[in-house]
């Protein structure tokens, strides 16, 4: 092993844990501040550090505190095998996070001949990690379930589980005709498949190509993350918290940050094998690499008319209404994060410029996986938003609904697919 | 005779509905149009921000916090009849009645409590008044403190409180 493939691995590996570990506060806020501006309210947005509320995202930080400070309260009828009630949500937490390590966040960098994979866990059969690893967290949903000795958590668990079985079903059998289409197993492969373009003008994606299978894939993974519409495991209003009615502060959060990170995570996959994952539509990696001038010079044009709307949209909407006298340093705020955002706007435009004067394989390989880890980011959070949106637009499914939709329509919808495909992959060769 | 029925037209049988998906698409669409009008101009979202911005639409039949009325010569308007602490369904008035001095009346509340911790804010108290002397019109929607005796409101501070309203003494006792 080389110092480059050491580095890029240990980056790689903490691109990885940054983005499933550092996306749960920000998913916690986005989902609050997304729910209520979606209802017609703001949300929270008070919390604040010296004046920065960042938009409301301090609330999380906030929340984390007074999770950790909470009393931790066992039910006294829980006997036995406590330890179990406290692996439990770590199960299904650390069966996300890891199901999250094989997603590729960008192309291979080739530095001095070697191409190193931008992957925390290198491995070449992702689809199957993914499948494997993703369903043992069901297991923790089991254990907590069961062992809280409650009818209702008994019966959250057992939602799960059996939702998980339908629903697993569906999910491989397109997941199968995903790889006959791709003709890989590995998700960097996948990616480089859909970074074609099919009749001449539409990008590769797997929607495009496979839209029954992709909707079919997007509609398991919302089952499988246990989120609306599909959230009956943990249904209110009959069940009280399903297999979370007995847990308390951090064990509770456990299970909280299990879900958000599961849900980081089936965006991912589902980008990565719908979406054409890191790559911009059209472009190629190998196109990038070998017109990056081009590319650089379009980024200098690009990212400050970017910046100059966000900081419009910032001055804008980071002010209380006329009304208010305290603005509460809302503007003092503003102005810093101006100046921050500017200053690192002319930071990027300065790197770019010695990178076109002096063009260098090195610096163009590392500027073209930077691009690709930002549209990777971009379209994961578009893709939680899109969770989101989801979650605040349907009412949940009865519990038979659940079941008769993925028993009579997505599995055999899946197979017809499957077959289509099959005839269509053997005709063409 | 003919009965006449009203047939309710049933939604969600036929095929298109059945597919969900495209009743998901406009929904979608509704939540995704707040969403987008409220993020591009957050303060077009028609939100007090309390505690900055008060509320001004309260209504002379909103019921705030207590207060004591008094006659026209500013003293107490109450009798001590005891009638709103029968009436409450919460057990939250305390009065001990004194003898009147002044010679307006012959009974007057030495004592008049109002636990504001176990008081529902129900009005019946009001209702139950037979001299117009517990209100409600103060306008007052929290009441704060550091323990649970600043919130058992004495006599004094019943008095102290005035409405917002028009009607400031005491119909029923002149």
């Amino acid at each position: 092993m080389t110092l480059a493939a050491i580095v890029v691995s240990i980056i790689s590996f903490v691109l990885g844990a940054l983005l499933a570990l550092l996306m749960i506060p920000v998913l916690v806020w986005l989902e609050r501040r997304g729910a209520g501006l979606i209802q017609d309210r703001l949300g929270p947005n008070r919390t604040n550090v010296g004046g920065f509320r960042l938009g409301g995202v301090v609330q999380s930080f906030a929340d984390v505190v007074k999770l950790l400070l909470k009393e931790e309260y066992y039910p006294s009828h829980i006997k036995r095998d406590r330890w179990l009630l406290i692996i439990s949500p770590m199960i299904t937490f650390v069966a996300a996070l890891l199901a999250f390590m094989v997603i590729p966040f960008a192309d291979n960098i080739t530095i001095a001949g070697e191409s190193l994979p931008i992957q925390p866990l290198p491995v070449d059969y992702g689809v199957l990690w993914y499948l494997a690893i993703g369903a043992v967290g069901a297991i923790g949903i089991f254990f907590g379930g069961w062992l809280s000795h409650n009818k209702y958590s008994l019966l959250g668990s057992s939602r799960a589980g059996s939702m998980m079985i339908s629903y697993e079903l569906p999910l491989g059998i397109s997941v199968i005709a995903f790889v006959l289409t791709y003709n890989s197993i590995d998700f960097n492969s996948m990616v480089a498949w859909q970074s074609g373009t099919v009749l001449g003008f539409l990008p590769a994606w797997g929607i495009i190509v496979q839209p029954l299978g992709a909707i079919i894939l997007i509609i398991s993974l919302f089952a499988e993350t246990n989120r609306a519409p599909f959230s009956v495991s943990e249904g209110e209003s009959e069940i009280v918290a399903g297999y979370m009615t007995e847990y308390t502060a951090m064990k509770f959060a456990m299970y909280f940050m299990g879900e958000y990170v599961a849900m980081n995570t089936a965006s991912a996959v589902i980008i990565t094998m719908v979406f054409g994952g890191y790559q911009l539509p059209w472009v190629s990696t190998e196109y990038l690499l070998s017109h990056f001038s081009y590319l650089a010079m379009g980024l200098m044009v690009v990212i400050p008319i970017v910046v100059y709307f966000v900081i419009g949209w910032m001055r804008k909407n980071n002010a209380v209404r006329p009304t208010v006298i305290s603005d509460g340093s809302r503007e003092f705020e503003a102005k810093v994060l101006s100046i921050v955002l500017v200053g690192m706007t002319i930071l990027i435009e300065v790197i770019l410029l010695y990178l076109i004067l002096s063009p260098s394989t090195l610096g163009s390989a590392i500027a073209v996986t930077l691009l690709q880890v930002v549209t990777f980011v971009v379209k994961l959070m578009i893709f939680n938003l899109f969770f989101i949106l989801v979650r605040w637009t349907l009412p949940r499914f009865r519990y038979d609904q659940v079941q008769h939709l993925g028993w009579y329509y997505l599995l055999p919808l899946s197979l017809l697919n499957l077959f289509v495909t099959a005839i269509v992959i053997v005709g063409v060769a | 005779m003919k009965q006449k029925i009203k047939v309710v037209p049933r939604y969600g049988e036929d095929k298109i509905d059945r597919l969900y998906l495209p009743a998901i698409y406009n929904g979608m669409k509704i939540t995704l149009k707040h969403l987008i009008r409220n993020v591009s101009d957050s303060n077009s979202v028609d939100t007090l921000e309390y505690p900055e911005e008060q509320p001004t639409d309260i209504t002379d039949r909103y019921r705030g916090l207590h207060r004591l009325t008094h006659r026209e010569d500013e003293t107490i308007a109450c009798v001590a009849c005891f009638m709103c602490a029968t009436a409450c369904p919460s057990d939250c008035i305390y009065i001990e009645a004194t003898t009147r001095e002044d010679g307006e009346d012959e009974k007057m509340p030495q004592k008049f409590a109002i636990d504001t911790l176990e008081c529902v804010f129900c009005g019946y108290c009001v209702e139950a008044c037979p001299c117009d002397a517990i209100r409600m019109d103060t306008g007052i929607f929290s009441i704060i403190g550091n323990s649970r005796e600043d919130f058992i409101l004495e006599k004094d501070q019943l008095l102290s409180h005035r409405g917002i309203f028009k009607e400031e003494h005491s119909r029923a006792r002149k």
